[in-house]
Parts: structure tokens; sequence; C-alpha cells
């Protein structure tokens, strides 16, 4: 095999790599804003003042508490969506990456989760 | 990727093993292309047998020959359970592997077909998974309000973090009683299911490790937990079905499961189980995982089951069917008709059959020296090589025996490695099955019954063996 070729695949592989960390990194970083939004949710809560500061970017608003329980809900539907989106695009990575190293991807990752009930049934065949 | 990769379950039972007979085998020997190294995972000649092997090996993992089966077929002691055995090493933990001997079906507590199903059954597994949404992190603190009046709501907050980042719950009553009982407290690893509220401890954080002087031996310390607080987990669990038919037995009750004896199982159970199976994978939820089954000795089977393993091998959930025998034309056992292997001419229609060769002398050199390293006795290069001559004059067998018990006599002179006067030692003390006969055949009239076996010399065996006890009791009467 000539050179430009290893260097090729091995560019590919670093490639796929790189990709799977960045989502890992982003879906840290969304989860961390969610959480972010959650504990000023409950906060806002717990407050019952009329209005609330509210920051976006750099700058501070003084919006009806209302309407920042509004968009702080909106947002973290958008977050939820966006980490389910970002992990369920992680296995495709993977498999992309065990087929490029040449392995074989991992089996039965793809199949829809049972629910509790049949899980527990599981378990008990199991043993646990 | 600690949220979407299966952790392997952990089993971390030790126990005392004892060297099996083919414990030195851990694959198939064969490299990227499939081609045979020579000798490789205590693998050794025999390599004709072990491509087909190997071809055969990666049709199943690619799931192509469920319900077909492969017959090994060679004299004794060429090596058909390595194969096998060499077999199921290389499919590893995901693909159901089940070992029977054919003689395991004669069994009185329940028929020879609930056997044989049972077999089948143990073959095939089925995958799914299991998706929850947990919490998980180190406790930073706790914090619980004890309602001044002494009775109403307690409230609490709980701060969990990971090494990337930090957060604030609050608790609800049901919250706070469930950490009570786990015994949460700052510094512990714990998860929380996000559906069932359930609180678990993992373990105390590394960094708490120093916290008190005196800690119970159970304790177990762990990492503090990387990456984002909420996780997904999914675990992907491979069963077979016959471990749901026993659970779903539900006549055998709590039986089953204590004596490890099963019984028999009603094909209701089994036609229920199968009929949930096919429906999980019509959602999508399941995936069948068509193993492997060994029958060693497949002559010992009757005509009844090798008809009865015809029809099973067209059922779509069949696992792939190997066979050993070391029979040649002989008669099928349940009938008066000969045939090749002892085994139907309409089902070894259906087998790819694979024949073993007797391995010549070096290779022979080869395996002794690869057993001799696995019974941990170590031999002198000369005594190997007698060791050597004598599986080719008698067997391979009877030469691997010699290895433990010349290893017991180098030991008792106390000597480290075993030497040529030890293998003649041994080889002295006990007789091989050619001199065995031959002995007998020199001084047959000086045994017990001698009159019955006076016939050729290739009946002397058989007849001394069967015919000593029927005489035993013809003599009571």
């Amino acid at each position: 095999m000539d050179t430009t070729k290893i260097v090729t695949c091995l560019a590919d592989l670093e490639e796929a790599a790189e990709d799977i960390l960045t989502d890992r990194q982003t879906i840290i970083d969304l989860d961390r804003t969610r959480n972010g939004n959650r504990e000023a949710l409950r906060h806002l809560q717990k407050q019952g003042d009329k209005k609330s500061w509210i920051v976006m970017g750099n700058t501070f608003f003084k919006l009806e508490t209302e309407s920042v329980e509004d968009i702080l809900k909106k947002d973290q539907e958008r977050l939820d969506k966006e980490i389910n989106d970002l992990r369920d695009n992680l296995k495709k990575k993977m498999d992309k990456i065990k087929d490029l190293e040449g392995k074989p991807a991992l089996k039965g990752f793809n199949l829809k989760p049972l629910n509790r009930d049949e899980m527990s049934a599981i378990y008990r065949t199991m043993g646990k | 990727m600690a949220d979407n990769v299966a952790i392997p379950e952990g089993r971390e039972v030790t126990y005392l093993e004892r060297i099996g007979a083919h414990s030195h085998i851990r694959g198939l020997g064969l490299d990227d292309s499939l081609e045979p190294r020579q000798a490789s995972q205590g693998m050794v000649g025999q390599q004709q047998a072990r491509r087909a092997a190997g071809v055969v090996l990666e049709m199943i993992k690619d799931g192509k020959i469920a319900g077909r089966a492969m017959l090994l077929a060679g004299q004794p002691g060429t090596g058909k359970t390595a194969i096998a055995m060499g077999m199921s090493r290389a499919l590893g933990q995901d693909t159901p592997f089940t070992n029977m001997s054919a003689t395991e079906i004669y069994s009185l507590e329940m028929s020879k077909t609930e056997a044989l199903t049972q077999a089948i059954r143990k073959s095939i597994g089925v995958r799914i998974k299991e998706e929850t949404e947990i919490i998980e992190g180190e406790v930073v603190e706790i914090l619980v309000d004890n309602p001044t009046t002494g009775s109403g709501q307690k409230v609490g907050k709980l701060t969990l973090k990971t090494t990337e980042m930090e957060t604030v719950y609050d608790l609800g009553q049901k919250m706070i009683d469930s950490i009570m009982r786990e015994k949460i407290q700052s510094g512990d690893v714990i998860t929380i299911d996000k559906a069932t509220g359930k609180v678990s401890r993992l373990g105390r954080s590394f960094a708490r490790a120093r916290d008190y002087d005196a800690t119970g031996a159970q304790t177990r310390f762990v990492q503090c937990p990387e990456g984002e607080l909420q996780k997904r987990k999914e675990v992907v669990h491979t069963v077979t079905l016959h471990e749901i038919d026993v659970i779903n037995s539900r006549t055998q009750g709590f039986l089953a499961l204590f004596s490890g004896d099963t019984g028999e199982i009603k094909s209701e159970v089994r036609d229920q189980i199968n009929s949930k199976v096919a429906e999980w994978r019509e959602e999508g939820k399941a995936e069948i995982a068509p193993g492997v089954l060994f029958v060693d000795e497949a002559h010992m089977l009757d005509i009844e089951c090798f008809s009865f393993l015809n029809r099973a091998l067209e059922h779509e959930m069949s696992p792939v069917i190997i066979m050993a025998t070391n029979r040649g034309i002989t008669r099928i056992r349940g009938t008066n008709y000969k045939s090749p292997h002892g085994i139907p001419i309409d089902l070894l229609d259906r087998m790819i059959i694979i024949k073993t060769t007797p391995y010549d002398e070096k290779e022979l050199k080869q395996i002794l020296k690869i057993r001799s390293e696995e019974e941990d006795v170590d031999i002198s290069e000369d005594a190997l090589k007698v060791l050597t001559r004598i599986a080719t004059e008698t067997s391979l067998r009877y030469a691997i025996q010699l290895i433990t018990t010349a290893g017991v006599i180098a030991k008792r002179r106390k000597s480290q490695e075993v030497s040529i006067e030890d293998v003649k030692k041994v080889y002295a003390l006990f007789l091989d099955e050619h001199r065995s006969s031959q002995y007998l055949k020199e001084y047959q009239n000086e045994f017990m019954f001698n009159e019955i076996g006076q016939g050729d010399a290739s009946t002397v065996r058989t007849t001394t063996e069967t015919s000593a006890p029927a005489a035993a009791a013809m003599d009571v009467s």
C-alpha cells in the first residue's frame, strides 16, 4: 500500500474520531446550559416577583416573569431535542469509525428499547 | 462514549478451574485471510479442516447459515472436539454456544425430543436493548431543612457534580426519603433513574478517600463521573430462548431456579414465548442471534433424534448444528440399516462434512509440548521425543495421559524436569490399549467366564466388557 493511501485512511479515521469528540463536548455544553436553565426556572417559581432580570449575550433585560419563564421553557425543549439528536447520531458515527477500523459494528444498539415491564421480566430471566 | 457503550456485566467470580482436555485452545488459529497458521491459539496441524471451519465460522458470524448443519468426521484423537472448541472460542461471548454429548439425551427425567429441544433453544440468543435516562454525579452536599414545627413537608437541596459541571437540585419529600434510605452523604457517587427516581450508590469518590481514617472493608472507591450530568444509558443483553422458557414455565415454580433441574417445558409455554419474541422482532425491539449447538459423539443419537433434527433444522429460529463422530460406515442406532458415520443419508445430505486426518509425527510433538505447558510439566527434549514415539505407536490420548503421570513421578524424585527415565517408568506402569488387549489375549484362559469370549481377536475387548455383568446376574439367579 502506498503512503498517500495510508495517510488518507488515517486522516479519515482522525476526522471521524474528532467529529465524535466534538459532539460529546457539545452534549456536555448543552447539558450544562440545560441544568442552568432548570435552576433558573426553579428559582423564578419560588421568588414570585412580577418582573425579572434575564441576560442574553451580554445584555440584561427586565421582563415580565411569565415571559421569562416562557423563554426558558422553550429553550429547555430545544436543548432536550438537540441533545437527543446528537446522541442518536453518535451511534451512526461510531459505526462509521468501526467500519474505517475494519472492526465489526456494535450489535443491537439500533434496536428499540424494551419498556420497563418487559425489561423487569427479562431481568427475572437473568436472575437479578 | 460512556453513555452509548455496553458495560460488560461484572462477574468476577474466581474459581479453581481444573485443566480440561481442550483447555489450551483459544481459537481456530487462522489469520485475517482465513489461512490457518501451522500452530496458533493452541491448534496444531489439521489445516484443511481448520480452514473449512473458519469459512463456516465467518458464515455463522454473518448469520448466513442458520438452520444448517456441519459434520466433523475423523478417526479418534484427530482433533474434532478441539476444532469445535476453537470455533466456540472464536465466536466470542455474544453468540451462544452449547456443547453437549449425544448420550445426554438418554435421560430418565425427560424425553429425547425434550432434551434436544432444550439444547436447541439454549443455542438461540435473543438480543434486546435497555435504555434509561440517569443522572450520575458525585454528591457535593445535601441540605435537608427539617420543619420547625416538627412535622410537615421536608425540603432539601442536593448539589451534584461531574468533572465538567455542577448543579443544584431541589428535593421533595420522596427523594429525601430515598436518599436517607440509601444513606447517601457528600462524597458519594450516585445515580438517579429519571423514570423511577430510584437512587443507587456506586461508591465513594476517590477525592474523598482520606475523609476518614477508618472505613469499612466493603467501601468501594470510584472516579468522579465525567461528562454531562444527565446521561442516556443503553445496555444490550443477549438471553437464550431456553432461559426465558425456564422462567416462564410456571408449573415448575421456584424449584426450577434452585435445583437447576428444569424438567420438561410445556409446548404452550414455548409457543407463547416464540410469538412474543416474534412480536418484538416485528416492532424492532429484538434481534435473533442464532448460535451453535455442538453434538459430540453424534453416532449415539438414534433414528428418532435424527428425524427430529431434520425437522428442527427447517424452523426459522434454528441454530447451526455441528456434529462430531468417529465412526465409519455403521449401523444407525435404532435401526438395522447401515449408513456412513451412522447418520441417515437424508440428514447427511443437509450437512457440510469436514474431515479430520491423523496427525503426523511433527504435529504430535507440538501438541504434546503444548499440553505439557498447559499442565505445568517441564519436559526434557529427549523425553518429549520418546513421548512422541509413544504417541505415534499407540495413541495421542495415551501419550497425553503419560505427561501428567510422568510429571508426578518426576516430582517424587524432586526433579523439576521430566526425563526419559520418568517416561519409561510410567510407560511400564500404565498399559496402553494395545498392550492391554495383548495381555488379555495371552492370559484369556486364566480370567473368569473366559468361555464366552473365546472368539477371534477382534471381539475380545467388547465381549469382556459387556458379558461380565450379564454373567454375574445369571450367577445370582
